[in-house]
């Protein structure tokens, strides 16, 4: 069954979110355990085949049997491996935090609200594992769609935020299609592999460079990359708190894997940073969106929206460090996917306990949050150390790497960048701390509290089964730093062309 | 701001048409969209898949994987128009109207209330209007051809035009006419919310559990030579029967989400008259 690793991971999915719908219409009481199981087993597949990948090398699966180019084909090497791990598991876990949270807030539909949630994992997982640049869209089309659905689900402002979101994702997609069609104009291939074999011949062409630039454009747009964000922090804010941490840690990190599948194979390292010589205005709007992600973070009176604002920075992160356009900031942006994907989730979990129990994320409802919740906010701390880039959280190293290729390239900016966004970081998250730790409970808000007049507020902790995902992750990231010299050296390093020094 | 996006928009059109420039000709033999794959699917299709229409093949074989995901994206649309307008709140009104057909009177019944023991009633809205005779007889007579050659598109489309997403897009739009023609209570009278549901899933799951059936059969996913065993033909006419099925899957599919998006978005997930 191992060959067909590629296959399940999607297909499971896919056919669980059918399943999950129609079970909803018959017995809502099976609708939580295939969603599980369905995203355990993609979880399953997904570890298998990256060892098999470390052990074996690039695995080629041939959908319906067809050799590419005529066919479509999976391709899973290093760096799509590593992505898939992250993916389905952060799915796994934030399936089963959640499940309290999505019972609470949608009772009759839950069979429709796991439906797109598998749906929009399928979508994810799709958009990793495939080697063909048109299935690539539809599965973007998936993902996004399923997405737009889950952050309109939450109240107020959700369907509002989550209407310009499709605005904006659908220029995105439709820009992304436009530059796969001016590379079919050119080569006649969809398949990345082919198209990587047949462009060296086509670098001076101007359709070429254009088709380049317009899917840039795109998948900046789906990312969020600084102009183009504007979209991501009201839909994430208001999106409900089983769809923002599902979508807060991926669907950026996911686009961001896109980003650097297109430099890396289908229009080379060489092209990308040799022969269009963009590289260094493109790090610097990552800087810009570092430093201006970090100071609207700064304005912000409320929790989830600062994290938010927390993720335009990190993309500038991650592209910058992609665009430096050497070994070392390579291997950091890809590690950064995977430690950034890990602590979003943590930290956007612990928001969803704190939701669950407070009903809300404004500065004011967190007071006294480290007596009320102990748990939650352990975890959650490590999460913010793990942002702000403490040893031996694992978001400490993918930034020791970030740096060491800014200095390698020469490009000082971009480390200073990235020094300031951490001591923001730092401020950030300790002025949380402080609001938690310190500031007297106040019984305005009395939730849950009928007479507020204690001054030491009962211990009221979220469920078991939020608790323990969350601690779960939290281990994770440490875990994660741990290893990193063997994520390094054994996946990362082997996922960059040889030519990229 | 508007100069903004008027800026943007000029240099993105400027950036396309200046790529233009390096395209093949129109129409160009040479081009490599034309030399590089269309020679193998014109001369080896019916090699390979004995369908005489080489889109279908493309389509729904060679590229039969993206087409399952197509599918999904309609679904998906549906699912979510589904869950952002069906309201969950009380599901019956606190008055309901209702009209003797036969003698146009109208009753209003409070909640709790029976309705006098009658067939000849019909629940209706507070803008009723009265459905016009001669659209409701046209549309009446309409119906079962346009549902007919529905059924002939999909059946049809290994020969000629046609396929699973036309034909089950005029399926959908024949129930659709009749909600416009009559109400949307009288389309849901055929099509009951639940079953419409529940068969755009099924539709996609024929599709998917098509090619999880060959992975199963010991091929890989969509690999329908898997079926031949299955259904007691050649490996090559397994491709050509593999492609019906998920073709009548994609049918289905896109004639109930039709139906589906068309309902909810008409009375605003509230499933009263519509339109």
């Amino acid at each position: 069954m191992s060959s067909q690793y590629p296959a399940l991971i999607v297909a499971v999915p896919l056919l669980a979110g059918l399943l999950v719908f129609i079970a909803g219409w018959v017995n809502k009481k099976w609708c939580f355990p295939i969603a599980v199981a369905a995203l355990g087993i993609s979880a399953y597949s997904s570890i298998g085949l990256l060892f098999r990948v470390i052990n074996e090398g690039v695995i080629v699966y041939k959908m319906g049997g067809w050799d590419p180019p005529m066919g479509i084909a999976y391709y899973v090497d290093h760096l799509n491996g590593l992505v898939l791990v992250v993916v389905s598991v952060v799915a796994f876990l934030n399936a089963i935090a959640s499940k309290r949270s999505i019972e609470d807030e949608f009772p009759d539909n839950i069979g429709a609200f796991y439906s797109l949630y598998v749906l929009m994992v399928t979508g994810l997982l799709g958009i990793v594992v495939t080697g063909d640049a048109f299935n690539l869209y539809v599965l973007l089309e998936i993902a996004a769609l399923t997405g737009y659905g889950l952050i309109a689900m939450g109240g107020g402002r959700g369907p509002l935020s989550a209407l310009n979101y499709l605005y904006m994702g659908t220029i995105g997609a439709c820009f992304y299609l436009l530059g796969i069609g001016y590379l079919y104009i050119m080569t006649g291939s969809l398949n990345m592999v082919d198209i990587a074999r047949i462009l060296p011949d086509l670098y001076q062409s101007k359709a070429v460079m254009a088709a380049f630039i317009i899917c840039m454009v795109g998948v900046w747009i789906k990312m969020a990359f600084f102009p183009l964000h504007a979209w991501l922090p009201n839909a994430y804010t208001y999106a409900p708190s089983a769809s923002s941490s599902l979508v807060a840690p991926l669907v950026t990190k996911v686009m961001i894997y896109v980003m650097i599948r297109l430099i890396l194979t289908v229009f080379t390292p060489e092209f990308s940073f040799n022969i269009l010589a963009v590289s260094q205005p493109i790090v610097w709007l990552a800087v810009i969106a570092i430093v201006m992600g970090a100071l609207l973070a700064l304005k912000e009176r409320n929790l989830k929206k600062m994290l938010t604002y927390i993720i335009v920075a990190e993309v500038g992160y991650m592209v910058g460090g992609a665009w430096l356009g050497n070994r070392v900031g390579m291997t950091g942006a890809i590690l950064h996917i995977v430690n950034d994907a890990l602590m979003t989730l943590c930290v956007f979990m612990a928001v969803g306990n704190i939701v669950y129990k407070v009903k809300g994320a404004d500065f004011e409802d967190l007071q006294g949050l480290f007596r009320k919740m102990p748990f939650t906010m352990g975890a959650f701390v490590v999460g913010a150390m793990s942002m702000i880039g403490v040893p031996p959280t694992c978001g400490f190293f993918s930034k020791w790497y970030l740096i060491s290729g800014a200095i390698q390239a020469g490009h000082y900016g971009f480390m200073v960048a990235l020094v300031f966004s951490s001591l923001v970081n730092v401020v950030l998250f300790f002025r949380i701390f402080e609001i938690c730790y310190y500031e007297p409970f106040s019984d305005d808000h009395g939730h849950g509290d009928e007479h507020g007049h204690h001054p030491e507020p009962a211990m009221d902790e979220a469920p078991v089964t939020m608790l323990v995902p969350l601690f779960v992750i939290a281990v994770i990231l440490v875990l994660v730093g741990l290893y990193t010299g063997d994520i390094v050296n054994q996946i990362i390093d082997v996922a960059i062309p040889k030519g990229l020094v | 701001m508007k100069i903004i996006g008027l800026i943007v928009a000029v240099l993105t059109g400027g950036l396309l048409v200046y790529a233009a420039e390096d395209f093949p000709a129109w129409s160009d033999p040479a081009s490599p969209a034309s030399t590089y794959l269309s020679p193998h699917f014109i001369e080896k299709t019916i090699e390979e898949t004995s369908v005489p229409n080489i889109v279908t093949a493309v389509l729904a074989d060679y590229r039969g994987f993206d087409t399952m995901f197509e599918t999904t994206v309609i679904f998906s649309a549906g699912v979510a128009v589904f869950l952002l307008l069906r309201t969950s709140g009380p599901k019956t009104q606190q008055t309901r109207l209702y009209r003797h057909q036969l003698t146009g009177v109208t009753l209003r019944i409070k909640e709790g209330a029976d309705l006098p023991p009658s067939d000849n009633f019909e629940r209706i809205d507070r803008f009723w209007t009265p459905h016009d005779l001669i659209i409701k007889t046209v549309c009446r007579l309409l119906i079962p051809f346009i549902q007919l050659f529905g059924l002939y598109v999909i059946a049809h489309g290994h020969h000629s035009p046609g396929g699973g997403f036309q034909g089950g897009v005029i399926l959908g739009a024949s129930i659709i006419l009749l909600a416009i023609s009559h109400d949307l209570r009288t389309a849901v009278k055929r099509v009951a919310e639940k079953m419409d549901a529940v068969l755009c899933a099924i539709g996609v799951l024929i599709y998917a559990g098509t090619g999880a059936l060959c992975l199963l059969l010991g091929l890989n996913f969509l690999d329908y030579k898997a079926l031949a065993p299955v259904l007691h033909v050649d490996s090559i006419m397994a491709r050509s029967h593999g492609i019906l099925i998920v073709e009548i899957g994609v049918g289905i599919a896109v004639m109930f989400t039709m139906i589906w998006i068309y309902n909810n978005v008409s009375s605003g997930g509230k499933y009263n008259q519509g339109l």
